[in-house]
């Protein structure tokens, strides 16, 4: 149905990749196209989507061969351009980043859904059947008439599809579709990829780990550093030794080190974070996240040297907890004590040499123009010479492995990098109590362990560690215990149901 | 080759310049009835034949430039356009939040006109005020005084003006002032030179030396809007200074006329340091997020 | 609940627009009062929502009204009938009439457009606009501009929060204000830049530089009676318009 041939490709004049990379994909099969970050997987992605870059001054050489027409690249400014709307009728593409994708315009999911039809002038009667038709499919005929931007995480995502696969492309490619999503929301999704398959479609699916279940009959195209390492099925995939490549399995725990490890908790060690009786309900602030939680009767010591997991469901108020740590929201009823400071009315900025803070959505931390002064803006803003500030920038940037990009934009960093940026700021500003949402959300697998490493550095160099997780592997193999925490108050339920 | 699935090279439709000749037109003519031939007139009474023509004079020829503009603008204008719409509107809400004296009311437009070229300064300066109008009536009459704004703007940038951090304050200089001068007779045959508390007061002090209305609100807006522009041409100077390199590039504009100078240039040097000594974090940059 | 939809929304739109015309047109207090009275109000009352409507456009034209009130009712060096001199300002008749009839008609303006705009169905309305074949680029940039401005706001709300976290402190002086609206601005148009590129893909990749004329998925409200309705409105209001320059100029 669709076979891509890539004898290189480079962005720029900068160096080639994907050198004789080949991949063909059939009606319903299912292909995972795995790589750590930096691998090539994106550009594979868009290759097949019929972006090749050329009024990018991007350099392609190769050929796409789609339904037996082929059409061929040189690399040459002469080269054939795909059009974009033709090729999308029998391929369609769901980039990262679900936000990009929506046109803006629509008010109802139906709507949005209808966006690519209505441009192409397809009458309003076939346009509905249309929809109705991918909405069953897709299991959205209840959000039809929701607001397409305020849908969660797995709503959205399936919007998008939607949006790609109305015109019932051929081949439906994606990248990171489950980034960000919890269980539920990613066998929605999956279930939606299943029905989409069961009618003829291919599947391509980038991931940066390879997935734990076994969508039947998944072949693997393995990526690292541009080149492809293995490809063949799933369950060989899983056995082939591909962690020598940085590519890991979801689901598994992150490879420490002998001795890297969290150390036992000293009981007399001081307490860096005591909650008491937190209540709190949100106000009409609406610059909180879609996580519309309220708190009630929450305590919680954190002792120096302790991790400590949060976990919940979506909306279980774990962020809104997390938040009450570095100040962002102040409790309604209780206390809140971290690194000897109560939280009380003073700027949330004052606080931040008490509490580092790592978000769920990392870009919105970052707005300095280069890596190095993005690390260092903690430390000056704590007060320090700006001699100082780079030094400890410096520190920060080797520890966590970006050394070499201290001059580079944060924003033309992969988004692995882009968190390991943020977690280096933190570090630089060198608060005690770390508290991240979702660290490890979206990370490869040699990334992932490099952050538990660092969280268990951080724990023995006499640090608390606070962090918000889905991922079960990642919390039981560092934290020293687990907080469950279920409609906004402490739940009783031990280790034993959360795995 | 013709297979279905390529097409020929781009060819951008041409813009109607007939439209945007007698938009230009409009505006023009438009200004030059009010301050020219009824200066007198607000003096007598409240003017309603300068009124209606600068309502009708302004927005009809702001209309007229936008669908002569529109047919001519690529999809990767078109797309920041409604960027720049949105972020006139909530810039105003954010500085307001955080006590800023200035309204900042056309950062979106100078920023547009910046990446995607004078056109797309005016159409978006246009359209803003207009939407704007949704929610606060007396944007409205201003539309063309924003497609102004944008258009200058836009030229500016063609011609060097944010290559060096320095140019920026001295266009914003020019700019703010040229769009003062347009809308002081708008806010005055309309609304009698009503405004903020702040700009009021400087009328005030105009009036009360005895200038005629016209002339003390020309001269708040020669003061007011120079300072804005001042104020918003260094900002947007300094965000595209910021800005990767690669979100700049993707604007045939920025990239034909060298808006940013040697900033892009030098930028790229140093990116290409990092690629070289780190190939696997730098192939990654490319790799996973939205390149060009 | 929003009132229930008589009209379509363009129509609504351009009678509000003829209407500001006409008032400006006629130019009489009497004129402009009778609007408000007759219009405006029953308007801001049937609309479902008069407490935000009616707030609004006391938040937009109040302070409007006062400072414009103070301006010519103090400062209005034409005005003869001098009522109370308080040496640099004087209060004069003409200047208070000037301001009251400047009130009066920026408070119809207000009035009509607010009223109109608050009660918008802009869906449909950029449904009427589709299935009347207007520019689909206009459209779009309307239509997503509309939808980005929560988006906007809610995005540098949260940045603004996220830099707190990370240490920056606002403070009074306005080279730190200035610091720090650019320090929330430049993340915010990286991020709407990065998503802008995305959606040029996915505009071209969802036909929209298609040249067939562009369908909607929402039914057309619009009927043949509204745009012979809105052709003759806009006929009438431009003959009276003529009507009255021509005299005015003749005068």
């Amino acid at each position: 149905m669709i076979r891509l041939e890539s004898a290189h490709f480079a962005y720029d004049d900068g160096e080639p990749f994907l050198t004789g990379v080949s991949l063909a994909v059939g009606p319903g099969e299912y292909v995972v196209v795995a790589g750590a970050s930096g691998s090539g997987k994106t550009t594979l992605a868009r290759l097949l989507a019929g972006q090749t870059g050329g009024d990018a001054g991007s350099v392609f050489r190769g050929a796409i061969t789609l339904d037996g027409d082929t059409v061929t690249f040189d690399g040459v400014p002469s080269d054939p351009r795909i059009d974009p709307a033709a090729w999308s009728e029998r391929v369609a593409y769901v980039a990262q980043g679900a936000w990009g994708q929506l046109s803006m315009m629509s008010a109802t999911v139906a709507e949005e859904i209808a966006f690519g039809p209505a441009n192409r002038g397809v009458p309003a009667a076939d346009l509905r059947r249309l929809v109705d038709d991918v909405a069953a499919a897709l299991g959205l005929k209840d959000l039809l008439h929701r607001d397409p931007r305020r849908l969660s995480g797995g709503q959205l995502q399936r919007t998008v599809i939607a949006a790609a696969v109305v015109q019932r492309p051929r081949l439906l490619i994606l990248d990171e579709p489950f980034q960000g999503l919890d269980e539920e929301a990613a066998r929605d999704v999956v279930a939606a990829l299943e029905e989409l398959r069961a009618h003829g479609t291919g599947v391509v699916v980038c991931e940066p780990l390879l997935p734990p279940t076994d969508p039947p009959g998944a072949r693997v195209l393995a990526l690292a550093d541009g080149h492809a390492v293995f490809e063949g099925p799933l369950a060989e995939a899983r056995r082939a030794g591909l962690g020598r490549y940085g590519l890991g399995i979801a689901g598994d725990p992150p490879r420490l080190g002998r001795g890297a490890g969290p150390a036992p908790v000293d009981p007399s060690a001081p307490e860096l974070v005591m909650v008491e009786g937190l209540g709190f309900r949100h106000t009409q602030d609406a610059g909180a996240s879609g996580d519309a939680a309220v708190l009630s009767g929450v305590d919680l010591s954190v002792r120096a040297g302790e991790i400590v997991a949060v976990r919940g469901a979506n909306g279980s108020g774990k962020s809104t907890l997390l938040q009450h740590l570095n100040g962002l929201y102040r409790a309604d009823t209780g206390r809140v004590t971290v690194d000897g400071v109560p939280v009380l009315g003073q700027p949330t900025g004052m606080l931040a040499t008490a509490a580092g803070y790592l978000f769920q959505d990392t870009d919105q931390q970052l707005f300095e123009r280069t890596v190095l002064r993005e690390v260092s803006y903690g430390p000056r803003a704590a007060g320090l010479g700006r001699d100082d500030a780079v030094r400890r920038a410096a520190d920060a940037l080797d520890r966590v492995g970006l050394g070499a990009l201290q001059e580079a934009h944060p924003y033309e960093l992969g988004f692995v990098q882009r968190r390991l940026v943020a977690v280096a700021s933190i570090i630089a500003t060198g608060p005690a109590v770390w508290a991240l949402d979702e660290p490890t959300a979206g990370l490869d697998e040699p990334t992932r362990s490099m952050l538990a490493g660092l969280l268990a550095r951080h724990a023995r160099e006499g640090g608390a560690v606070v962090l918000a997780t889905h991922d079960a592997a990642f919390a039981d193999a560092l934290a020293h215990r687990t907080v469950w925490l279920e409609a906004g108050r402490i739940s009783p339920r031990g280790a034993a149901t959360g795995g | 080759m013709s297979s279905p699935l390529t097409r020929p090279s781009a060819t951008p439709e041409r813009p109607r310049r007939l439209l945007i000749l007698l938009g230009g037109a409009l505006i023009a003519a438009t200004y030059l009835f009010l301050v020219v031939v009824q200066p007198a007139e607000i003096a007598g009474g409240m003017g309603s034949v300068a009124s209606l023509v600068s309502l009708v004079g302004f927005l009809g020829g702001g209309a007229l430039l936008v669908a002569g503009i529109l047919p001519m603008l690529s999809t990767s204008s078109l797309v920041v356009m409604p960027l720049g719409i949105a972020l006139n509107i909530a810039i105003g809400q954010v500085a307001g939040s955080l006590g800023m004296q200035i309204y900042l009311d056309a950062i979106g437009t100078v920023l547009v006109a910046v990446l995607a070229g004078p056109a797309a300064g005016a159409a978006t300066g246009a359209l803003s005020n207009a939407i704007w109008g949704l929610f606060n009536p007396f944007a409205l009459p201003f539309a063309a005084g924003a497609a102004l704004i944008g258009l200058l703007a836009g030229l500016a940038a063609k011609y060097g003006a944010f290559r060096h951090v320095y140019l920026a304050p001295v266009a914003g200089l020019v700019v703010g002032a040229i769009g003062g001068l347009v809308a002081a007779p708008v806010a005055v045959f309309m609304f009698g030179a009503a405004g903020t508390f702040g700009t009021n007061a400087i009328i005030a002090v105009f009036r009360s030396m005895g200038d005629k209305l016209l002339v003390a609100a020309t001269k708040q807006g020669l003061l007011s809007d120079s300072l804005d522009k001042i104020v918003v041409f260094v900002l947007v100077a300094l965000i595209v200074y910021a800005l990767p390199r690669r979100a700049v590039l993707q604007f045939p504009f920025a990239r034909t006329h060298r808006v940013l100078g040697q900033r892009t240039d030098v930028a790229g040097m140093g990116t290409k340091d990092g690629t070289t000594t780190g190939t696997t974090t730098a192939g990654a940059a490319r790799g996973n997020r939205t390149g060009a | 609940m929003p009132r229930r939809r008589i009209y379509n929304p363009l129509t609504e739109l351009l009678a509000a627009a003829l209407l500001v015309v006409l008032v400006l047109v006629v130019n009489r207090w009497e004129f402009s009062l009778a609007v408000l009275v007759l219009v405006v109000v029953p308007a801001v009352l049937l609309s479902g929502r008069p407490r935000q409507i009616g707030l609004a456009i006391v938040l937009v034209a109040g302070p409007l009204l006062v400072s414009s009130l103070l301006l010519h009712g103090l400062f209005y060096p034409e005005g003869r009938e001098v009522l109370l001199d308080l040496g640099v300002a004087r209060v004069t008749a003409e200047g208070l009439a000037f301001a009251a009839g400047m009130g009066l008609r920026m408070g119809v303006f207000t009035g009509v457009l607010l009223s109109t705009a608050m009660t918008l169905d802009i869906p449909d309305l950029l449904a009427t606009m589709t299935h009347r074949g207007w520019n689909r680029k206009l459209v779009f940039i309307v239509g997503s501009a509309v939808g980005l401005i929560p988006h906007v706001s809610l995005r540098a709300r949260r940045i603004s929060r996220a830099q707190q976290a990370r240490g920056l402190v606002v403070g009074r002086g306005p080279v730190s204000r200035f610091r720090a609206l650019l320090t929330v601005t430049t993340p915010l148009v990286i991020g709407l830049l990065v998503d802008a590129s995305e959606r040029t893909r996915m505009l071209e990749a969802r036909g929209f530089s298609s040249s067939a004329p562009r369908t909607s998925y929402l039914p057309d409200t619009d009927s043949r009676g509204q745009r012979l309705a809105r052709r003759a409105m806009v006929a009438a209001v431009g003959l009276v318009s003529v009507i009255r320059l021509a005299a005015a100029m003749a005068a």
